[in-house]
């Protein structure tokens, strides 16, 4: 049962094609013109992400100002098909150098046209790995590693890399200093309720990797959680030391990583890329620590006047600070005017969003400022509805905290040559969807 | 490079021709094409840009084909693969000329250089022109024996491209076992995963004429190569490893410890970061557990945890689609997953799509200990600004309040609804209050007093107004209001818009004169004469219908309108447990996702007539009305579709309850809040009625005659059929193999008749009404066939008719057989006007 593409198309807003790939015969060439006509110009546009249009399924993600759809005709395999296109826009992004947007795709067509051959053959996905592509396909073009001509730098065993095992990194790399940047970064998500109760609450988190590193080294990374260490004391037969231990509900990781070894020994090593990758992700739904408490107050006066009271307190150590904290809070859409008077940061009323929008530039830990408003409405007799409150929404970053507690014991690399490494480590809390229903 | 902006901004069919860019291009080109002057290249290429952009936007730029190929004499790997894209794309369209690039492709396919043979070989296999083959053989030959892996990755490919461009040419070459061998021999993983998919689709493809394919096809799910691929799994690409995996799921092991290996050495996978993976793994895991029940309930447990990540991780749409198959999962098995229902609990900026699965899951996994919790979420959506979540949302409540035994608190709950004051929630409370009430009468207590204080007024959406009409009817002995409420609903009939709202308001005007007669009176009197008088035909006939039972005896009316019911004790099943299997069989691919079995989306005749087809894709801008129409015409044919398995559904369900539920099966009100036009149909020509009294079915059918002024063709007065014919199957058998065809003609089915085929039964029962019994019948939409046979009604001779209905053409193939032949067109006649009125309501 074939699962192959059938065509890839790149479209801006307006639905113009900016480039597509037709990799198979098996759908007709008007199929973007039916994408444009039954999702693009009706209301089925955002409702769902797979559509079947006469025998054709369609795929489509909107990145930044470009929708990607991939056309099959077949039962393919949605997860494969959405993980691909996510991966294809990685690796463009990785070649522009961080935009992936129309005017990106427009300055760099052939480019991407070279890439869209690489990637994918007669539908079938084949590599996207930038480390390996951009060993022979380069933003200027330059001649092949293959060529006979001798070439400017030296790429080993070249052949191997292009479609080989050890796709994530090529030898001989060299670097005068040897240097590891690790960061965790954990996004918090949390829904409570109007009564101050935690209705779900979650933390994923990734660790994502930038490595300088000469050769071919060996890393191992140690962290705080539950099964590592209860397996670490047991190799040990050593009591565990005290101290928080976090359970991870679930732990992914990048294709570096020796799945084996983690699951007979529960240690992550790994031979990392060169340069930035994420090397794992993780969930948390126990013992999360949330950062902010959120404590509103919201009283509807009449038909015409709101007060609205909100307190948010930072749980965090008093040595630590927020960075960027934004609190959004709903008001109706009939509001015509606000007051607010607020103990820290500034607050200022968007009627766009139909939100008081709290802006804290910098929040230190262990503060509770409040924000007290008072909005009038606009009376309108028609208004019979009663307004329903969407859920106050909350942005933050807080640097070296970890909502899960999730700590890095140790970062150990091994090469070799025995060169000096020097390690970096940092931690961010990031607010995912913080939602308090008031 | 600036790409040419003007041109591209206006809209991408209707292009400015652009013909003085492009022959001033063909100009330079020229120029260019000779010359070996330093730097000529990089000026090449910047030309080479423009044609390609101008490609992309669609301008025609075929006329520079031979100065393209005349440039293409370079050691530029860009501009060769810029030239192989170009030749690529018009190849198709000229072959002549493309005759012109083979040479220079086939030169590149020796080239020394690995990437350019890959390349131009690539190329070659991409001109997809059949007079080409023959020049594809030899390069790919060798392109397999490549010494580059690059190249060897290529060629297999291009095996796959030239059995699609000519099947025969590829076997004959022996291209699949050479590429089997690869399989099983190569170094590189990538080469070995290209043979893996181009022997599937070679294989299946033959396996339909060659026995020997369909055998080679077997060979790949045998324990040698499976295991030689499990245990180089780690070696694969991450797609390569869907690949494999997808493979492994079709073996099936010897014995359970062969099992447990396969699934110890994939476990690891499950920690994949890319969900693909995890989702092929998981689907290895549920289908080689599947005949081990316990095992199969740790395999749930075990995917949980890697399953709810991939939810929470990605973009929506990855999420989407592993949230698809948690879906099915949790429909499966909910008990597994009762207590991880936070997870499901919805963020208020996620898409619709989503939160619309999530709402179906926490349907399924409310249980004794959760029903709490989750209702109280799910009440909070009710106030969503998403007003078709909203309802969705207060529709779930209803779902768990007729799964589960302890009710109480979600009655509150329905009952505050009712209070809130939102039309669209007090529409959607109503419509499940009275399910609920059907289910537990017990409530109608509690439910009646706040009913009765909703003015009806304020209820605008049919389905809602019906519902709160039903209850009136129902329950007007406890309602102090019901007649007037009734009667002034009575008095607007002019204004009621809706057919349904108003046939219910003729069966609860009738239920509650049982009742309450006095009070009633008056407005039976005016519903009846507004019914009679209405001109949609269903109220029209209901209304004459009731008027004559009436007439005839009003405690039979009773009888048959306001029976004694029962408690419906479960609602049907929406999907019959085959489909949902079928689904489960195809794990990790688009039916989970659409929620039907691929053979729903991916046959040809179930998508209905209209294809889109090459010629309609070549349409040039002059076409695109056309175009427009032809797909138009195809969404209402899906939406057809659609229609026809809901109503589909419907109709099991309907009949489900009218089998057991309902004793009397004449309370039209009640059963037609599941399918109005197939149940009033049914009632109409209901068998059960025809099983008892003869005599009044025939008084319905006479009836019916009269008041279907409309229905065209009244049966042949000269010809009476048996209405309690019978004849055993053995006998019809007989009968149809002596007998010759007397007649054959081919008939065309109204849409009604067609959109009321949902099932065959729905037609046995009509042609049954007209004395036409089934004897056999079977197929499904959008084929059915069925074998009727009908008798005199003086005299023992029997017709035999074969029927094909086709409800996809709206075509019925009828051969009649007849003992009498004479009488046999006048058989045909009254057939076909049976025929013709099946599914006019």
């Amino acid at each position: 049962m074939p699962v192959a593409a059938s065509a890839i198309y790149f479209l801006n807003l307006r639905g113009d094609v900016l480039i597509n790939r037709l990799y198979r015969d098996d759908v007709g060439g008007n199929m973007v013109d039916a994408f444009r006509m039954h999702i693009m110009q009706t209301k089925e546009l955002g409702t769902c992400p797979v559509r079947q249009i006469g025998g054709c399924s369609f795929f489509y993600m909107r990145i930044s100002n470009v929708y990607i759809v991939i056309v099959v005709s077949s039962n393919a395999n949605v997860a494969c098909a959405f993980k691909f296109v996510v991966e294809a826009v990685a690796l463009f992004k990785s070649y522009f150098g961080g935009a992936f947007d129309e005017d990106a795709i427009r300055n760099n067509f052939v480019l991407i046209y070279e890439l869209l051959d690489e990637i994918m053959d007669f539908g079938y996905p084949q590599n996207l790995s930038p480390e390996i592509l951009k060993l022979y396909i380069t933003q200027e073009g330059v001649r092949s590693p293959f060529s006979s001509k001798p070439s400017d730098r030296p790429v080993p065993n070249a052949t191997l890399q292009v479609t080989g095992a050890v796709g994530w990194r090529r030898e001989g790399l060299v670097y005068k200093k040897n240097e590891v940047f690790l960061d965790i970064v954990e996004s918090v998500n949390l829904l409570m309720s109007s009564k101050g109760s935690v209705l779900r609450c979650d933390v994923t988190g990734k660790i994502l990797m930038k490595c300088f590193l000469s050769g071919m080294p060996d890393l191992k990374l140690g962290l705080n959680d539950k099964i590592g260490l209860e397996k670490e004391s047991q190799l040990k037969s050593r009591p565990t030391k005290s101290g928080k231990t976090i359970e991870l509900d679930d732990v992914t990781f990048h294709q570096c990583v020796n799945l084996t070894r983690f699951n007979s020994e529960k240690t992550v090593s790994f031979v990392p890329p060169d340069g930035e990758f994420e090397l794992m992700k993780y969930r948390i739904t126990e013992g999360v620590n949330l950062p902010f408490r959120v404590l509103p107050t919201i009283k509807e006066l009449g038909r015409t006047r709101m007060e609205v009271n909100v307190k948010v307190k930072s749980v965090f150590g008093a040595k630590m600070f927020a960075l960027g904290v934004v609190i959004k809070i709903p008001v109706p859409k009939q509001t015509a005017k606000t007051s607010f008077q607020v103990t820290s940061g500034r607050a200022k009323y968007n009627a766009a969003i139909d939100c008081l929008v709290w802006k804290i530039r910098k929040f230190p830990g262990q503060t509770e400022p409040t924000l007290s408003a008072e909005v009038e409405l606009i009376s309108t007799m028609a208004e019979k509805k009663s307004w329903t409150r969407p859920p106050i929404q909350m942005e933050f970053q807080v640097p070296m905290f970890t909502a899960s507690g999730l700590r890095v014991r140790f970062l150990k690399v091994w090469e070799k040559s025995g060169y000096n490494t020097v390690e970096w480590v940092r931690y961010i809390t990031k607010a995912g969807s913080y939602e308090i229903r008031c | 490079m600036a790409p040419p902006a003007q041109s591209q901004r206006s809209p991408s069919p209707s292009q400015p021709s652009g013909k003085s860019e492009v022959s001033d291009l063909k100009l330079q080109l020229r120029q260019l094409a000779g010359s070996r002057a330093p730097g000529v290249d990089d000026s090449k290429r910047e030309l080479f840009k423009k044609v390609i952009s101008y490609m992309t936007v669609g301008i025609d730029v075929s006329s520079l084909f031979g100065e393209m190929v005349m440039c293409s004499a370079t050691s530029d790997i860009v501009l060769k693969k810029m030239c192989y894209l170009y030749v690529g794309n018009y190849a198709k369209v000229n072959p002549d000329l493309a005759l012109l690039t083979i040479n220079f492709l086939q030169r590149d396919c020796n080239d020394e250089d690995p990437m350019i043979r890959g390349l131009a070989l690539r190329s070659l296999c991409s001109l997809r022109v059949a007079n080409f083959v023959e020049y594809l053989v030899g390069p790919l030959g060798s392109g397999l024996k490549d010494s580059n892996s690059y190249v060897r990755m290529v060629a297999v490919i291009g095996v796959l491209k030239l059995y699609h461009i000519s099947a025969s040419t590829c076997v004959d070459a022996d291209f699949p076992s050479i590429l089997k061998h690869l399989m099983l021999n190569d170094s590189d993983t990538q080469v070995v995963a290209n043979c893996l998919s181009a022997l599937q689709e070679i294989w299946s493809a033959e396996a339909s004429t060659s026995e020997e394919a369909s055998r080679e096809r077997e060979a790949l799910i045998s324990k040698p190569v499976i295991y030689y691929l499990l245990n180089r799994i780690r070696e694969f690409s991450e797609w390569a490893q869907c690949l494999v995996l997808e493979l492994v799921t079709k073996y099936v092991p010897s014995d359970s410890s062969e099992i447990f290996d396969i699934m110890n050495l994939l476990e690891d996978r499950l920690q994949h970061a890319n969900g693909a993976v995890v989702l092929a793994t998981i689907k290895v895991f549920l289908h080689l557990t599947l005949s081990m029940t316990d095992v199969h309930q740790q395999v749930y447990e075990r995917i949980k945890a890697p399953l709810l990540t991939l939810v929470s991780s990605g973009s929506p749409e990855q999420s989407y689609a592993v949230l698809s198959h948690l879906h099915l999962l949790v429909m499966r098995a909910p008990y597994i997953f009762s207590s991880d229902y936070k997870h499901f609990y919805c963020q208020y900026n996620e898409p619709s799509y989503v939160k619309r699965l999530k709402l179906e899951m926490l349907t399924a996994v409310a249980n004794e200990s959760n029903t709490y919790e989750i209702v109280t979420e799910l009440c909070e959506y009710a106030a969503n600004v998403d007003i078709p979540i909203a309802r969705e949302s207060i529709r779930a409540v209803g779902k768990i309040a007729l799964q589960q035994y302890d009710v109480n608190a979600i009655v509150d709950r329905l009952l505050q609804f009712l209070e809130m004051e939102k039309d669209y929630v007090t529409a959607e409370a109503l419509v499940l209050v009275k399910d609920l009430l059907r289910k537990y009468p017990q409530w109608s207590h509690d439910c009646i007093a706040v009913v009765g204080n909703i003015s009806s007024k304020n209820v605008q959406e049919p389905k809602a107004k019906a519902a709160l009409i039903w209850m009136l009817g129902e329950y007007s002995q406890d309602m102090q209001d019901a007649p007037y409420i009734l009667e002034s609903l009575v008095e607007n009939w002019d204004e009621e818009h809706s057919a349904e709202v108003r046939l219910h308001l003729l069966t609860a005007v009738m239920k509650c004169f049982f009742k309450r007669p006095p009070e009633t009176q008056n407005a039976l009197g005016t519903a009846l004469a507004a019914g009679i008088a209405d001109f949609h035909q269903d109220v029209h006939d209901r209304a004459l219908f009731y008027y004559r039972i009436l007439q005839y005896n009003v405690s039979v009316a009773e009888r048959v309108v306001n029976p004694p019911k029962q408690a419906v004790s479960v609602f049907a099943d929406t999907q019959s447990s085959e489909i949902k299997d079928r689904i489960f069989d195809e794990f990790n691919s688009l039916s989970v996702v659409y929620q039907k079995p691929s053979y729903m989306f991916t046959d040809k005749e179930h998508r209905g007539p209209f294809e889109f087809s090459d010629e309609l894709g070549n349409l040039s801008i002059g076409g695109e009305a056309a175009d427009n129409v032809v797909s138009a015409q195809r969404v209402e044919e899906n939406d057809k579709d659609l229609l026809l398995t809901t109503s589909e559904k419907e109709e099991t369900r309907g009949s489900s309850n009218n089998g057991s539920a309902y004793t009397a099966p004449y309370d039209g009100s009640s059963t037609s809040v599941f399918a109005l036009q197939t149940h009033i149909e049914s009632a109409i020509s209901n068998p059960t009625a025809a099983d008892h009294s003869p005599q009044a079915s025939l008084a319905i059918d006479d009836l019916l005659g009269l008041g279907l002024p409309a229905a065209p063709a009244p049966p042949s007065p000269q010809l009476k059929l048996n209405t309690t014919a019978a004849l055993d199957p053995s006998t019809f058998q007989h009968k149809w193999r002596q007998l010759p065809v007397a007649l054959s003609q081919e008939y065309s089915v109204s849409p009604q008749g067609v959109a009321a085929l949902t099932a065959p039964q729905a037609l046995l029962r009509h042609m049954q009404s007209h004395s036409i019994h089934c004897i056999a019948s079977g197929g499904q939409s959008p084929n059915f066939k069925f074998f009727f046979f009908a008798q005199k009604a003086e005299e023992a001779s029997n017709y035999l008719v074969e029927c094909i209905i086709s409800t996809s053409s709206a075509k019925a193939q009828i051969k009649i057989k007849a003992d009498d032949q004479s009488t046999s067109q006048a058989f045909s006649t009254l057939f076909q006007s049976a025929l013709s009125k099946f599914g006019i309501p």
